[in-house]
């Protein structure tokens, strides 16, 4: 029997960049295959070649064995294929029928024909989506399997998932795994996106590794490790999240006690947030995004206005200090969205190095930028922290992610910083530059800065941080210790699953994420 | 702001002179056949030829000269918004293309002619509505508009009812308010004990209020609501916005410029009981034809009542019944019995 | 490579408005033929070199423009929309009018305080903009709209009040003001009498006010930066909205000079037939030039050039003035289309630049961004 998919020499070009080089693999009927490598390495660029939403410079896609030529999306879905993409595309004030016949409304009409077929996809597959809920009220996680039964509906047999556990916790992702056993048992066929390696060895039936836009190899995942495949998709030896011995002092410089932030709606968007963060001492804040993450952050950097509470650096009281004054009292900050946040994106890079700092030396002399010292401070920012650019002139929408990032953990770095607030650090960049990043916070941790980290990854959090709190509707849990709690702890926490006593949680060090012990790298800075 | 810029001022005319049943005056009729091949060159206000009103007005006496004394007219016209400079400009060109004799029609050009008639000294102009620059090679043609409205207002006020009136100004320029300043006294002078209703549309620099039917029917519709009968509008194209209301009201109107009785659609006609005519067609044809005999002469000629250059019309014949009193007021104008002021 | 970089952004920077008036160039020409008119001729008028005395008159005109421009251009830079330097020069030349009309104060003096007066006005007109925005979070679209109609509506009101008009005359005025407090011309260009305003001197230094203001000053650094993006102001520790209300005072400011030159190089009062309008142009000019004192300057010359030409058109071709309604309004469409167009290009251009050179590099085989 011919393969579900067959994708032979596709190559695909954007001016400067080869994005896919001859990538060649085939998907069989009836498993679930997943694509890996690290960000970057153009594997949403594929997805979309299969998805028919951008078309290959060479290469041809088979389908059950005949070539295709795939145009539009909606060509895709003739042929069979569904996509589910990470950002969900659902109008949250309509229902799931709604959400789902829209668009697909000559299928099974739009009232009691598509009602009736959605329940019966529902229960086929064990998705367990009612027709009529309003999506508002649903939760992430069946978010997720509403957008799957959209695909589903408009009769795709071949699913895409891109990334689809980024969104989800812990449980989640072993209920959405569930599924896709479900649909693989039925004879679906699934292409599901990841670099979470972990999953993909659980889940996977087979496993497609992508290295800068080609494919380097195809595995089984029952002999594999996870390490393995880490090292086939960056090519190199695999940096992890560790730190070495505490540097935690008894120095608190970041205190918070009863911040409060008043919400539109009854309830607080942070409620009560207490925490201390010593010289010296990483806290890591895990938690489903928008449960308060985002608004802590904003509230330490005089962004908002806490309703109670005070948050004092050092000794000083800074609740009510505007932005500025906080920055130049030595607050560094790597927002969570750096375009939006961090960067001018068409700016030359020399202004991006001091952006957020364009009140201290060497940036300004008085009211005048100081260019030449700005532009001299820039070169050494760029040097000191291997931003790779071919110059400061260069605007900053130029650079690739990693390298964006780079240079905004250089520049909060360069301003003689007490505290540094870092949301997301890693986000959506390549393995290399997030070995890099984390060597940046595990520097400024021995250097006497009290750090606090913000993450998704609870791989990241558990390896860098010297005490974990997790985040749940605007409130704070209590401290876990991140050398024995596992990231199913957090997640539960995440989730208000665990009711029982955070910090207790012990119990079970044999199950416990990469942490392996490695010792510090990145002596190679210095100033 | 669709600065009809400054001058529209005078956008208050029809075109329509052989319409009046008042006497032209000088040689208006003439039949003169001079196929003189002179060049007279016309710069025109915003709008310029095919405004519906004060500048088509001037066109029309260009047309007549042109057919009947065979002169050779060059027009150009201004543009939205422009410098004066550009206005000095137009003059210039003309006269740099051998047009000696040049009509500025609109009073926003007496900047530009007063600068360039004293840089040409040879050259001739004609200003139509405007004093503000003298010289000997200007002759400014201007109009007793207070006068030809003090008699429709003598009308408007024997022919109300309800001892209420109306009046609607296009723009709140000193040009319209000597309309206004006759409109009320013709109509105190039959009854002192009259209402007049006074609105203008818009303020100056916006002169949109001499194109916009919209705002002159909003405007008069609100006096018939509070007792108007009769509205007189000098406003240009909103006229036609006063006639709809009027109308649809029941009530009376009056128009301006030209005897709008004639041009206005069917169905408001009946509304329009007169007209104050303004006749910039024939200043225009009188101008030129001087310069074909050779005769021109500096300085300020009044269109007045005397001369004919103003005038109610009787198109309809709603006048008919108290055409007499008209005329007695419009002795006694002539006379210098009644002298109608020139500010409210 | 910083020269080089350069050469190639004014090199790109450049593409844009030749592109735009190429368009425009067929656009027009396309309209003359299918309007029957002729075409050669029309371009031969456009294109001949003007005489000195226009010359003259479109230095003049362009100076006022470029004001008007910059001060539009202020808010641009931080993606404010002041429509309302319409409404501000007007309200603004009507107050210095009516002081410098009364000639209380001595020549230079008067002139000066008079200045200021305009500029306070201006600022203070677009003020009430920025303060609605930054306190009641009204778009300063909607507000200087208002604001506009206002203003027509509160100078009229008021010139009436303080006019001094001849007997019969048409035109409202403000008092004229002292000759020693006129300023006088520049015989800057030779074959004529006419002069170019001495205000021409003001426009080039408020030209370059805002050059230093905003590349060289700390202000002109946030102020940009919120432009560019007002998240990352925010984050940087922009207090943005404070900037938004300097802006427009600024903004405005910029607004209450530009009737200066006419009032005291050519009209000497403010009157019903001050130029209108112009704040509109200056929004055309600064797309046009986009945002750049040098580029804003090109802008206002065209402008001005295009405009003095209709003359010309009408006189000597025969053509309708609105012709060249019909070319500055395709040039502005045409350069806001080209000018993203170009701005992807260049965009694109540098992203290859930076990976081609950072493949050129030695020991470029590991994964980009590994610390080595």
């Amino acid at each position: 029997m011919a393969p579900a998919v067959e994708l032979q020499g596709i190559t695909k070009r954007f001016p400067g960049v080869v994005a896919n080089r001859d990538v060649t693999f085939s998907v069989q009927r009836g498993t679930v295959h997943a694509i890996v490598g690290e960000n970057g390495a153009g594997k949403s660029t594929l997805m979309k070649i299969l998805y028919g939403v951008i078309r290959a410079d060479e290469g041809t896609v088979k389908v059950d064995g005949q070539p295709l030529a795939l145009h539009s999306p909606s060509d895709a879905i003739d042929a069979g294929i569904g996509m589910v993409f990470q950002h969900f595309m659902l109008a949250d004030n309509l229902t799931v029928l709604e959400n789902v016949v829209l668009g697909a409304e000559k299928r099974h009409g739009i009232a009691d024909r598509a009602r009736a077929e959605i329940e019966r996809i529902s229960a086929d597959y064990g998705l367990n989506v009612h027709a009529d809920d309003l999506v508002a009220d649903l939760g992430v996680g069946i978010r997720q399997r509403v957008e799957i039964l959209k695909v589903l509906y408009r009769g795709a047999k071949i699913l895409i998932l891109d990334e689809p556990t980024a969104v989800l916790v812990p449980q989640e992702v072993d209920e959405l795994f569930d599924n896709l056993r479900e649909l693989k048992s039925e004879g679906l066929t699934v292409i599901f996106i990841s670099h979470k390696l972990d999953e993909v060895l659980s889940v996977a039936d087979s496993i497609t590794v992508i290295r800068r836009g080609t494919t380097v190899a195809t595995v089984d995942p029952k002999s594999v490790t996870s390490r393995q495949l880490a090292e086939l998709m960056v090519g190199s030896e695999l940096p992890s999240a560790s730190t070495d011995a505490s540097t935690v002092t008894d120095r608190p410089l970041l205190a918070i006690t009863g911040l409060t932030l008043a919400g539109a709606g009854v309830r607080d968007v942070l409620h009560d947030i207490t925490l201390t963060i010593h010289a010296g001492e990483v806290l890591g804040v895990a938690g489903v995004e928008g449960n308060g993450q985002a608004e802590l952050v904003e509230a330490i950097m005089g962004m908002r206005e806490p309703t109670a509470g005070r948050i004092l650096l050092a000794d000083q009281d800074i609740s009510d200090w505007h932005t500025r004054e906080i920055r130049e009292a030595g607050v560094g900050y790597i927002p969570e969205d750096r375009h939006r946040h961090a960067l001018l994106l068409d700016a030359p890079l020399w202004e991006n190095t001091m952006l957020g700092h364009q009140t201290e030396s060497p940036n300004v002399k008085g009211i005048w930028v100081d260019a030449a010292g700005a532009k001299a401070g820039a070169e050494r920012i760029l040097a000191e922290y291997d931003v790779r650019t071919p110059s400061i002139y260069v605007t900053a929408n130029s650079l690739s992610g990693g390298n964006q990032q780079k240079l905004i953990i250089g520049r909060e770095m360069s301003y003689t910083p007490r505290v540094l607030v870092a949301a997301h650090p890693t986000r959506g960049v390549d393995v290399g530059a997030q070995a890099a990043i984390w060597d940046h916070i595990r520097r400024a941790r021995r250097e006497g800065l009290a750090v606090l980290l913000i993450s998704a990854d609870l791989d990241e959090l558990i390896g860098l941080s010297d005490t974990i709190r997790v985040i749940l509707r605007g409130q704070l849990s209590d401290e876990f210790d991140p050398d024995v709690v596992t990231a199913q702890d957090l997640g539960a926490a995440m989730t208000g699953a665990d009711q029982r006593e955070p910090g207790t949680v012990a119990d079970d060090p044999g199950t416990r994420h990469t942490k392996a012990g490695h010792g510090t790298q990145g002596e190679e800075e210095g100033q | 702001m669709k600065v009809t810029a400054a001058m529209s001022v005078a956008a208050l005319a029809l075109a329509g002179c052989g319409t009046s049943t008042d006497k032209t005056p000088a040689a208006g009729g003439s039949t003169t056949t001079a196929a003189s091949g002179m060049k007279i060159g016309m710069a025109y206000d915003v709008g310029g030829r095919g405004d519906q009103s004060f500048n088509d007005a001037a066109a029309a006496g260009l047309d007549k000269a042109k057919a009947e004394l065979g002169i050779v007219p060059k027009e150009a016209t201004a543009v939205n918004g422009e410098p004066e400079s550009a206005r000095e400009e137009r003059l210039l060109q003309l006269i740099d293309a051998g047009y000696k004799s040049v009509i500025a029609v609109g009073f926003a050009y007496a900047p530009s002619v007063k600068k360039v008639a004293a840089a040409n000294p040879d050259v001739k102009f004609a200003l139509i509505d405007s004093t503000d620059a003298t010289g000997a090679n200007i002759e400014n043609l201007t109009f007793a508009e207070n006068e030809g409205s003090f008699l429709v207002g003598a009308a408007a006020a024997l022919k109300s009812k309800t001892g209420n009136i109306g009046f609607i100004g296009g723009v709140n320029v000193d040009l319209i308010k000597k309309f206004e300043a006759g409109y009320v006294m013709g109509a105190k002078t039959v009854n002192p004990a009259i209402k007049v209703q006074v609105k203008y549309l818009t303020q100056p620099p916006d002169f949109s209020g001499f194109g916009d039917p919209a705002k002159g029917k909003i405007a008069a519709a609100g006096m018939y609501q509070q007792g108007a009968d009769v509205v007189y509008a000098a406003a240009g194209g909103s006229g036609g916005g006063v006639f709809q209301a009027a109308a649809a009201a029941g009530k009376m109107a009056i128009g301006v410029d030209s005897d709008q009785a004639l041009t206005a659609p069917a169905d408001v006609k009946s509304v329009i009981i007169t007209s104050m005519i303004k006749k910039v067609d024939v200043a225009t044809f009188d101008f030129i034809k001087a310069m074909t005999e050779g005769k021109f002469t500096a300085g300020n000629k009044v269109y007045d009542l005397k001369a004919g250059g103003v005038g109610y019309s009787t198109t309809g014949g709603q006048m008919d019944d108290i055409k007499a009193k008209l005329d007695a007021y419009k002795q006694q104008i002539i006379d210098g019995k009644i002298v109608v002021p020139t500010k409210p | 490579m910083k020269a080089t970089l350069d050469l190639r952004r004014v090199g790109l920077a450049l593409v844009a408005p030749v592109l735009a008036i190429l368009v425009a160039f067929v656009v027009t020409s396309t309209v003359l033929l299918l309007a029957g008119d002729p075409v050669v001729e029309v371009w031969t008028q456009l294109l001949t070199a003007p005489r000195p005395r226009l010359v003259v008159a479109i230095i003049n005109g362009a100076s006022v423009y470029y004001l008007s421009a910059i001060a539009v251009a202020i808010g641009f830079r931080m993606n404010l929309f002041n429509i309302g330097v319409d409404g501000q020069y007007r309200i603004a030349a009507f107050a210095a009018a009516v002081f410098a009309g009364q000639g209380w104060l001595p020549g230079p003096l008067n002139i000066i305080v008079s200045l200021l007066i305009a500029v306070v006005v201006g600022a203070a007109w677009a003020g009430i903009a920025g303060w609605l925005k930054v306190t009641r979070g009204v778009s300063e679209v909607i507000s200087t709209i208002m604001l506009n109609a206002i203003a027509t509506g509160l100078v009229s009101f008021l010139l009436f009040r303080v006019a001094d008009s001849t007997a019969g005359s048409n035109v409202t005025n403000t008092k004229t003001i002292p000759t020693s407090s006129q300023v006088p011309g520049f015989a800057l260009v030779p074959g004529t009498p006419n002069k170019v305003y001495g205000f021409v001197l003001l426009a080039a230094l408020v030209g370059i006010a805002y050059w230093v203001i905003l590349n060289k000053t700390r202000f002109g650094y946030d102020l940009r930066a919120t432009g560019r993006s007002e998240t990352a102001a925010v984050a940087s520790g922009v207090n943005v909205k404070r900037m938004v209300l300097t802006a427009m005072l600024l903004s405005g400011a910029a607004a209450g000079l530009v009737g200066m030159p006419l009032l005291f190089g050519q009209d000497y009062s403010y009157g019903t037939t001050f130029q209108p309008g112009l704040g509109f142009a200056g929004i055309a000019i600064a797309l046009l030039g986009r945002n750049h004192p040098v580029g804003i300057a090109f802008g206002a010359l065209l402008w001005s050039y295009l405009e003095q030409q209709s003359n010309g058109l009408q006189i000597t071709v025969g053509v309708s003035s609105e012709l060249v309604f019909i070319i500055q309004g395709v040039i502005v469409l045409a350069v806001v289309i080209a000018y993203e167009v170009v701005r992807r290009a260049g965009l694109r251009m540098e992203q290859r630049k930076v990976a081609r050179q950072l493949s050129d590099q030695p020991g470029s085989p590991t994964p980009e961004g590994v610390t080595v």
